[in-house]
């Protein structure tokens, strides 16, 4: 049960029906939520997923703290008493709600339960009896909505992460769609058993995130997370909260750092022995103390890189052809590289690329189509609005035998 | 044992992918016997278009290697779920790989997940599963077929992957999961002719603090039923989604250019010579002329933890009560 507990320090998903924010808990913490500040303070010490009512702090506007809740209030205790066939006799003429913008305001200020104002709604709507029984509902969920006065703390996961990020702007993740991301993972076998290496130039560390997630817990796998700035994107590592052990296999290294001590320095080995002087390890210990983290990161990541990798995944925004050149001489024989880009043309030349080499076969070049549908009685299709996602590169890598 | 880890050496036994063409990939058992369909102990020779590969040569090369055939060559690699699911011996329609990765990603599995599989067909999906769940989670897959669950038993045993796998003969929809597998899942699949029939069996099976669903059908009539239940059944987040991947044939294509501008002048009598056409090169991305339009639909919930449950199905009864 622990783990289910909110603590502070925890990355938490807050949602409000479909909307979703990633929020680190803090003391006094509050989350601001389209135009509403929601103190959520009180969430601390529950579990994942409970609900908690947004409850008007006296005094002021759109202001609320948090409570929990064991029972909904929910709208549709609104009762429908008649309902027409179609809408001939419905006329858009705005005068159909009798309240007033601010008379309904008012109630919002009031504290109301979003229930009792969608009541107060229909009370004085002109034509809600005359809608039909579709569009009663289909009135009611959209009053519901935006009067929802509920809210749930979800544990992020890859699944909400993706679906969050994507949601709140797909330019945060290079255009990375669902599909597109669970492809990259299948495509280039990742799981427990291997050594990975990412070049990723900017998906809030959601790709890294999702690698590691299937290397997993207490297993020998690692990733070398590739990143063209300082800094690598991290918010979907931090936000899943791996354990130390399984964060520590992922090996966050500059582009350029890495491959220059790959290329100009000297990488010293590892010692395994565990039986000789401990003098001489902590020796050790003190000399590699000494080094910047970065330094030690981007050696410890040539000797992964030195022994060959599994699987390689890029997802750039630069032109991918010459950052695979370079990354693919670290793929073991008989692995899969696997590119990611949002447009077509550059995997094209990437392509041709691997064609000439001719020591890559299995060269795929595919995107997907993918909608959702609406499932509801009498009422099921595709949902009206869709999205495109990115192309996706696939190919094998051959052993060039020399003889 | 070739799905078992990543290897180097083709061991006699392995199963080998190999590679003609990119329509042409077939999967080769490393043995110099085999048995023919009558028992009889014969060669183990695979023809192919480039000529026959005795496959009992292919013992001892490394994977992802060129090898000679009679009349050209091929390659061969080490088996991936990916691999396999083009390859694998067909004894049921198979789940592909578009619909494979989104089934892993949504039903959020990893390293040590519980998952449970009705029903396991030919083992395309099993395979993607074993993986994702390994070193520390395991498979349990349920089919109502006894000639399949014998084979895909062997199948695994002979991948090397039988230690993270049970393979029982049961129909979930009259039997449920069983009482060993209660609440112990972190996720369960379905792919029945009713799988709204499985849905109470699979939030029984499914642990305490909660898990994901999905239902794979093809027809929209089985998602109907199978919201309904589930939203009945307290689930959250219920959402249908299809998916279908199209590949491209990348070219470069030559294409001629008309140039009308000669029409505006009058034909000059003495110029003879015949201009030269011109000739537009273009890269471009060919979709095929028919792919696959559908294959499935797939329907995903979640089961909320313990403590979150009555508030998640109170909130479903009130939609329920406008359905």
């Amino acid at each position: 049960m622990e783990e289910n507990t909110i603590k502070v320090g925890n990355y938490v998903i807050i949602q409000r029906q479909n909307y979703t924010k990633l929020q680190k808990m803090k003391e006094n913490c509050t989350v601001t939520l389209g135009k509403d500040v929601i103190d959520i303070d009180a969430v601390l010490g529950h579990r994942y997923d409970e609900t908690f009512r947004m409850v008007l702090k006296s005094g002021t506007k759109r202001t609320y703290m948090l409570e929990e809740v064991s029972q909904l209030t929910l709208t549709n205790n609104t009762q429908v008493e008649e309902s027409g066939i179609d809408n001939r006799d419905i006329i858009d003429d705005g005068k159909s709600q009798t309240l007033s913008k601010s008379e309904i305001e008012n109630l919002r200020d009031r504290a109301l339960s979003s229930g009792d104002i969608v009541q107060k709604l229909v009370e004085n709507s002109r034509t809600f009896n005359s809608k039909t029984e579709y569009s009663q509902e289909k009135y009611l969920k959209k009053k519901e909505k935006k009067y929802f006065e509920y809210i749930q703390v979800r544990k992020p996961s890859i699944r909400l992460l993706a679906q969050m990020f994507y949601r709140q702007d797909p330019n945060k993740t290079l255009g990375i769609r669902l599909d597109d991301l669970s492809q990259l993972l299948t495509y280039a076998n990742v799981h427990s058993d291997g050594h990975y290496l990412l070049y990723d130039s900017g998906t809030s560390g959601l790709v890294a995130a999702s690698i590691l997630n299937s290397i997993g817990h207490d297993t020998r796998g690692h990733l070398v997370h590739m990143h063209p700035g300082n800094e690598c994107q991290k918010s979907a590592l931090q936000a899943m909260h791996f354990p130390d052990e399984q964060q520590r296999r992922c090996i966050n290294v500059n582009l350029y750092s890495v491959l220059r001590c790959y290329h100009q320095n000297d990488i010293p080995e590892l010692t395994t022995e565990t039986d000789t002087a401990k003098r001489k390890q902590t020796e050790e210990d003190t000399q590699q103390r000494k080094k910047p983290t970065w330094q030690y990161e981007n050696e410890r990541a040539c000797r992964i890189l030195r022994e060959q990798v599994d699987g390689l995944i890029i997802v750039a925004k630069e032109h991918p052809v010459n950052v695979t050149k370079e990354l693919i001489a670290f793929l073991k024989g008989d692995r899969c590289v696997v590119v990611f880009s949002l447009v077509r043309e550059p995997l094209q030349d990437l392509y041709f690329h691997l064609k000439e080499r001719t020591d890559f076969v299995s060269i795929n070049l595919s995107s997907n189509f993918m909608r959702s549908y609406q499932v509801l009685p009498e009422r099921t299709h595709p949902e009206v609005s869709m999205n495109f996602g990115g192309y996706i590169l696939t190919a094998y890598k051959l052993i060039k035998l020399t003889c | 044992m070739s799905f078992r880890s990543f290897k180097s050496t083709i061991d006699e036994g392995d199963t080998v992918i190999l590679y003609l063409t990119i329509h042409q990939i077939y999967s080769v058992k490393a043995e110099v016997k085999t048995l023919s369909k009558k028992g009889v102990l014969i060669d183990n020779v695979f023809q192919t278009q480039y000529g026959a590969l005795k496959c009992g040569d292919l013992i001892g090369q490394k994977y992802g290697t060129k090898i000679q055939l009679s009349k050209g060559w091929g390659y061969v690699l080490q088996p991936t779920p990916e691999l396999w699911t083009l390859t694998l011996p067909h004894r049921t329609q198979i789940i592909y790989t578009p619909d494979i990765s989104m089934i892993i990603l949504q039903l959020e599995l990893a390293p040590g997940s519980i998952v449970i599989e009705s029903g396991t067909g030919s083992g395309s999906l099993s395979h993607a599963f074993i993986r994702s769940v390994k070193p520390h989670g395991h498979l349990h897959t349920f089919d109502f077929h006894e000639q399949r669950v014998q084979t895909v038993e062997e199948e695994f045993k002979d991948h090397g992957l039988i230690e993270w796998v049970t393979v029982k003969k049961r129909d979930v929809c009259s039997e449920g999961f069983g009482s060993e597998l209660e609440h112990r899942a972190d996720a369960v699949f379905l792919d029945l002719p009713h799988p709204w029939l499985a849905v109470p069996h699979s939030k029984l099976a499914l642990k305490e603090t909660g898990g994901r669903i999905c239902s794979f059908s093809p027809c929209i009539e089985q998602v109907q039923k199978t919201c309904l239940i589930l939203l009945k059944l307290g689930f959250h987040e219920i959402q249908t989604i299809e998916i279908i991947q199209t590949q491209y044939s990348i070219q470069t294509r030559s294409i001629g250019v008309l140039n009308l501008d000669f029409v505006k002048v009058k034909k000059c009598e003495d110029s003879q010579e015949k201009q030269e056409k011109e000739i537009l090169r273009t890269v471009t991305a060919v979709p095929p002329t028919t792919q696959p339009g559908h294959t499935g639909f797939l329907t995903f919930a979640t089961l909320p933890p313990i403590w979150a449950r009555t508030l998640a199905q109170e909130n479903n009864d009130l939609c329920t009560d406008c359905v």
